[in-house]
């Protein structure tokens, strides 16, 4: 065993003969995915992958778990590629039902319901898709070359992310995010702040105990991100088209409406190549990096365009930008699980127990030691993207029919299937109780004109938070000046003081003009809004 | 989603079949439960096991994965479940240690101990002690004197409170009398991460998870907490060989309920006797680097008592929480 930190050596030895090494092991790589047994897989991951994101609730989490002791049979190459497969894939199904019902297919598609299904309603729900499709491909295959070519030294970046780091990048991320709502600004933030204290429910990671469980073992990991979505977005729009029976303002639209149009594509464009670089860089840092990514695309989007009113109301950008970045993020959740044996989430975790299966040691020396294996996943990548878009551009068409059924049949149906889906998750009765609840408030807050996404938000950040927080202040002894002595703690919080200090200083300045506006329509921004 | 359906269906089938026929048991496929989701220790133990136990009883085994909250949601399934050998438990040293941090923290424990009898022990292994490579401990003589220094001053990481990771170290510092900070993350993966990015500098992790790292030399392993060194590490020394002693190991184990009647639970012994010596399962546990070391229930009995009563002293010694 080598005495001294060998790290940065190594690191050198990968990068001096980068460019012809890459191409050998990419083309070995082809060489290998394309052998019938590995495209079988890749095939069969990219299937079950799409159609665990079409099913409401179950995530590419639940479905790699499930799938799991299936690979325990096959070689280690065949194993990894199905299970990616399945991850991207995921990326891809999830925002079908988002994009046509409004029920997020999984966690990371909680955004693209919005002008998603916007968009549906205007009958531009093919559009929809398919840019979300090819936003995915582009992601999808962009990020796979950042993957190829930066693994190892963006891995060794990722480590210096400790508990102080990644505190300051959540109130970064937490203070872009506070630009994401259209409507007001309390509104949301009250909305962020329910779904808090939501994420306070469980087992306090850092003393084990529990809280808020009353008794019940089942709340000890929390409530669960997905029945939650499931239930604000999908149950409480189930309820609210129940009682408008006139309403059919949802069309299936013909043919040759289901591409975007060249304007559409052009306002895509942007937010798809925003959307690949945030998310790959947000997938590499530890956390659920694709839920994360998409929000933080949006609110960017929001942000950027000339137009933020059109936000929430079918702007395509908002469907093409998260859609990227969910996408973009798996890759980047591979970079330090193949580059150091680290897992990133939840996800790549169960696949380092793959691969510790077929005793392969998952660690720094996976790509000298299995180069076949990591040269094999990329390659492998690279076909799953090509297969999905070849499986999703031509279901477009498919899924829209959908829309022809009649309410009576389609609805009861979504329910059965969100039921099945967000049960077979954990097998609890537990989280179809929390759907429920989670369908009537959601139902409740809609009938008020509150935004549901900031529930989601803070219940998906706030258990990062807060064992961010504590673990800095466990780490320093309770000393606070741990934030600032960290360099890149400190200059990300700096940041987000100096946007906070902008923000005020806009909101002042914007704030004297629309209050002589107020006086004259009073209720200009609440009529604009009007109900999805 | 598929494969868990038809589990919860027997689950629901095997409660209605009540206690009908012990003679013959087992008539019907046997569930496995592990309260850890698949990839954790008692997964990967239960997988291949599984069919090694199938092969012995005739009747199909399944794994199913009852996971949340540590363990506790499944060891309190099962301890629920019908006691006719249907359900059984895969699980680790949390059945003991979660009761007794409930009674620390003054509340109910959700079950007791003595409401399950141990069927076997399938395997433990060690954890070992590992620290930073730019640290200057080059011994865990050197590491020990270091902390009397600076008492509560290095970090140490784990994959959460009460887990193997945190027992260990924690059992540690009692013997060696030292104090150390503790830096809980939310699994082995993390706690790794923590410690090879050098925002903590001491562990106590799986040889699967070090021996990678290690080799690579992003981490340095200072001994082994077990009671002989091991094939891979043969230069590592034992805390007990060094003077501490202490025993801590990641034991996967199989539990029934107490009631279940022990004609059933004497062919259950059997059949897990002969599983552990299967070929197939043999060949999956080397090469996860997870060697059966098998005890039958008497023996289990007295070794397991002996482990919970450790754990659970070393967990009323504990610092109480947030200090």
């Amino acid at each position: 065993m080598p005495k001294e930190f060998v790290g940065p050596e190594s690191d050198k030895l990968l990068g001096a003969n980068l460019v012809p090494e890459t191409l050998n092991g990419l083309l070995a790589g082809f060489a290998m995915a394309f052998t019938p047994e590995v495209m079988l897989y890749a095939f069969v991951g990219c299937v079950v992958g799409t159609l665990v994101g079409v099913l409401p609730g179950v995530g590419p989490l639940a479905g790699i778990s499930l799938l799991l002791p299936v690979t325990f049979g096959l070689n280690p190459v065949s194993a990894i590629v199905l299970l990616a497969g399945i991850y991207y894939g995921a990326m891809y199904g999830g925002s079908t039902t988002s994009i046509l019902m409004r029920i997020p297919g999984e966690a990371a598609s909680v955004m693209t319901c919005i002008d998603g299904y916007a968009m549906t309603q205007k009958g531009r729900g093919g559009a929809a898709l398919a840019v979300a499709a090819v936003g995915s491909f582009v992601a999808g295959t962009l990020s796979i070359v950042g993957l190829m070519l930066l693994a190892p030294p963006l891995a060794e970046f990722a480590l210096r992310f400790g508990p102080p780091e990644n505190f300051a990048l959540l109130v970064l991320g937490l203070l872009v995010l506070a630009y994401m709502s259209s409507g007001s600004m309390t509104r949301s933030l009250a909305m962020a702040a329910l779904g808090l204290l939501l994420g306070m429910v469980g087992m306090d990671t850092m003393t084990g105990l529990f809280r808020f469980e009353y008794g019940l073992s089942e709340l000890g990991d929390g409530i669960g991100i997905v029945p939650v979505a499931v239930g604000l977005f999908g149950i409480s729009e189930i309820l609210i088209s129940a009682g408008q029976s006139t309403r059919v303002d949802v069309r299936a639209p013909r043919l040759r409406e289901l591409l975007p149009t060249r304007r559409e594509w052009r306002a895509s464009a942007g937010p798809i190549g925003r959307g690949t670089l945030l998310g790959f860089f947000i997938g590499i840092i530890p956390g659920p990096g694709h839920i994360i990514s998409s929000f933080v695309s949006y609110s960017i989007e929001r942000r950027l365009s000339k137009h933020p009113e059109r936000f929430g109301k079918g702007a395509i950008e908002g469907v093409a930008g998260p859609e990227s970045a969910n996408n973009s993020a798996t890759s980047g959740a591979f970079v330090p699980m193949l580059a150091l044996g680290l897992p990133s989430g939840a996800v790549p975790a169960i696949m380092l127990a793959a691969l510790m299966i077929h005793g392969i040691a998952p660690g720094p020396l996976l790509i000298q030691q299995q180069p076949q294996l990591f040269w094999a996943v990329i390659a492998s990548m690279y076909v799953g993207n090509v297969v999905l878009l070849i499986l999703n551009l031509p279901m477009v068409g498919l899924f829209v029919n959908i829309l022809r059924v009649p309410y009576s049949y389609l609805y009861p149906s979504l329910l059965a299937f969100a039921t099945l889906g967000v049960y077979a998750v954990n097998n609890s009765v537990v989280d179809l109780w929390i759907m429920g609840g989670a369908g009537l408030l959601g139902y409740v807050l809609r009938k008020l004109e509150f935004e549901l996404a900031p529930i989601i938000l803070g219940l998906v950040l706030a258990p990062m938070l807060e064992l961010s927080f504590r673990q800095s202040l466990a780490m320093s002894a309770g000393n606070y000046t741990i934030f600032f002595t960290h360099p890149i703690s400190a200059f990300m919080l700096s940041v987000a003081l100096v946007l906070l200090l902008l923000g005020m200083r806009s909101t002042f300045t914007r704030a004297e003009g629309t209050r002589a506006l107020a006086s004259l329509e009073p209720s200009a921004s609440q009529a604009q809004k009007g109900n999805p | 989603m598929l494969r868990i359906l038809p589990a919860g269906f027997l689950i629901l089938l095997s409660m209605a079949g009540g206690v009908a026929a012990q003679e013959a048991y087992p008539t019907r496929a046997v569930n496995l439960v592990s309260p850890y989701p698949p990839g954790g220790a008692a997964d990967l133990t239960a997988r291949p096991l599984a069919p090694a136990m199938e092969r012995a009883l005739k009747q199909p085994v399944v794994v199913v994965n009852r996971v949340g909250a540590g363990g506790a949601v499944g060891t309190q399934f099962v301890s629920t479940a019908p006691a006719d050998g249907y359900t059984l438990m895969i699980t680790v040293f949390s059945i003991s240690t979660i009761p007794e941090a409930d009674r620390v923290a003054g509340r109910k424990p959700r079950w007791n101990r003595d409401q399950f009898v141990p069927v076997a022990r399938i395997n433990a292994d060690p954890t070992m002690l590992i620290v930073h490579p730019s640290t200057p401990w080059k011994s865990v003589k050197a590491l020990v004197n270091d902390a009397k220094k600076r008492p509560n001053d290095i970090i140490f990481v784990s994959a959460g409170p009460f887990t193997v990771a945190h027992m260990a170290v924690e059992v540690f510092m009692q013997t060696a009398k030292i104090k150390m900070r503790h830096l809980p993350t939310t699994g082995g993966g993390p706690a790794m991460t923590a410690l090879i990015g050098g925002h903590a500098f001491v562990s106590a992790l799986s040889t699967g998870a070090v021996s990678p790292q290690a080799k690579a030399g992003k981490l340095r392993v200072l001994a082994n907490s077990g009671y002989k060194r091991l094939a891979a590490f043969p230069d590592i020394p034992t805390l007990k060989e060094l003077g501490y002693d202490m025993e801590v190991y990641l034991w996967t184990g199989i539990f029934a309920r107490k009631e279940v009647p022990p004609a059933v639970v004497s062919k259950i012994r059997t059949a897990i006797g002969q599983a552990v010596k299967d070929s197939e399962f043999l060949k999956a546990s080397a090469k996860m680097q997870m060697p059966p070391d098998y005890l039958d229930a008497p023996e289990f009995k007295t070794w397991w008592d002996k482990d919970s009563e450790m754990l659970a002293r070393a967990i009323r010694n504990m610092p109480s929480p947030g200090k």
